[in-house]
């Protein structure tokens, strides 16, 4: 069950600069759980106290997960879930 | 009404436009609000009157005063005309990557522009307003990100209008910007219609706009209330440009890049309803005209050409 996983720039020096990975993962918790197995260190920098960072978006198919059920959001295979740092508009 | 005293008296009052060719079916509709209607050619003129009128009544700003404001463009726009018919000069500090026609209109309505680096998007332009604040501190911050008035424009003009136009309406989308519109729009149509669907479209920018030092960085509208919103999506430069062209091929309307954008997650919503069977009468925002991106080059060549040339751009 992969999960394509992009990262923002500023997260790729802890997923050896790539810009997406492959991980597998039934819920968003999970998934995030398996990417620091293989890249230790980056699940802090999404998640904090369980729950996800404040200046940190997560979006599974382009919507929002804090929309969906946060870090229990569930993940089918072929999902595509995107990070980024929360940024200005207007 | 048609007639008006002035300018600033015609801010608001703008159609809402049902969308035949684009609406999935005969009961799950899409309606276009042109908010590229208002004087300046953008929904932003409703914010910036209402937070120069409302810092005239709190006394902040006083005759011949200067004013200082972050922006990607429209609100600075806006922000000129209205400063210009009420004596005020204007600062604005806008990133460096938006498109020349905005830098164009805002030198024109006579502002002065401090430019902040690209990388970084409007959070840099928020940092270096803030600085700029520390050194004059006789200029007045308007601050659309955190002034109440930007989304009380929107809870007193734009959702009322809606709702007065279409009744039955299910879901109103809009974009995130400063998030003035949905705070403001959404609190209105929510309080007379609980059942109403508040979406966000949020622009997804170049890695460029995202270049941040670290994640401390952030940065989140103080206006923003996540409990107004039913879901918010997030919409790619490619997906914006593609239902920007289909809205002008198909229904006549020449709107700008982040209405695309909306207009995507509008689609979005209605591909939903018909898969839950569902009627529905789907507002979204027009907010602005295409005029300002003819240079960036989204009308021009392929979806890829496009891609490729909004790259880096703050588009919405």
């Amino acid at each position: 069950m992969s999960i394509t996983v992009s990262l923002p720039t500023i997260l790729r020096p802890y997923a050896n600069d790539q810009r997406r990975v492959e991980a597998d993962g039934s819920t968003l918790a999970n998934l995030i759980d398996n990417l620091d197995l293989t890249y230790p260190g980056l699940k802090s920098r999404i998640v904090e106290e369980g729950s996800i960072r404040r200046y940190v978006n997560v979006y599974i198919n382009s919507e929002d997960v804090r929309f969906l059920n946060g870090l229990d959001s569930e993940l089918s295979s072929g999902d595509l879930v995107d990070v980024l740092p929360a940024v200005a508009g207007g | 009404m048609t007639k008006f005293p002035s300018l600033l008296e015609s801010v608001g009052r703008t159609p809402l436009i049902g969308l035949p060719r684009l609406s999935p079916s005969p009961t799950v509709r899409l309606w276009a609000k042109l908010e590229d209607r208002n004087p300046t050619g953008s929904v932003k003129d409703r914010a910036a009157l209402a937070m120069v009128e409302a810092a005239e009544r709190e006394g902040k700003l006083k005759p011949g005063a200067t004013i200082l404001e972050p922006t990607s463009g429209n609100t600075g726009i806006s922000l000129a005309m209205v400063s210009k018919l009420k004596g005020y000069k204007l600062v604005c500090v806008m990133p460096e990557n938006v498109s020349a026609e905005r830098i164009q209109l805002l030198k024109m309505w006579g502002a002065e522009i401090i430019t902040s680096p690209a990388a970084g998007g409007s959070n840099e332009a928020v940092r270096v307003a803030k600085e700029v604040a520390i050194e004059h501190p006789d200029w007045v911050m308007l601050y659309q990100y955190g002034n109440p008035a930007n989304a009380r424009a929107h809870y007193e003009t734009t959702g009322p209008e809606i709702l007065e136009d279409l009744p039955e309406i299910t879901h109103f989308v809009a974009g995130l910007g400063t998030t003035g519109t949905l705070m403001g729009a959404g609190r209105y149509l929510r309080e007379k219609k609980p059942d109403v669907q508040i979406v966000a479209a949020e622009p997804r920018y170049g890695e460029l706009v995202y270049g941040l030092r670290n994640l401390e960085e952030g940065f989140i509208p103080e206006l923003y209330d996540e409990t107004v919103l039913t879901t918010r999506f997030s919409v790619g430069p490619r997906d914006a440009v593609k239902r920007m062209r289909q809205l002008l091929t198909e229904e006549g309307i020449f709107a700008g890049v982040s209405t695309g954008a909306i207009l995507h997650a509008a689609l979005g919503v209605a591909d939903r309803a018909i898969k839950a069977g569902q009627s529905a009468d789907i507002v979204f925002i027009v907010c602005d005209g295409g005029w300002k991106y003819l240079s960036t080059g989204a009308y021009d060549g392929t979806l890829d050409d496009a891609e490729d040339a909004l790259d880096g751009q703050l588009w919405a």
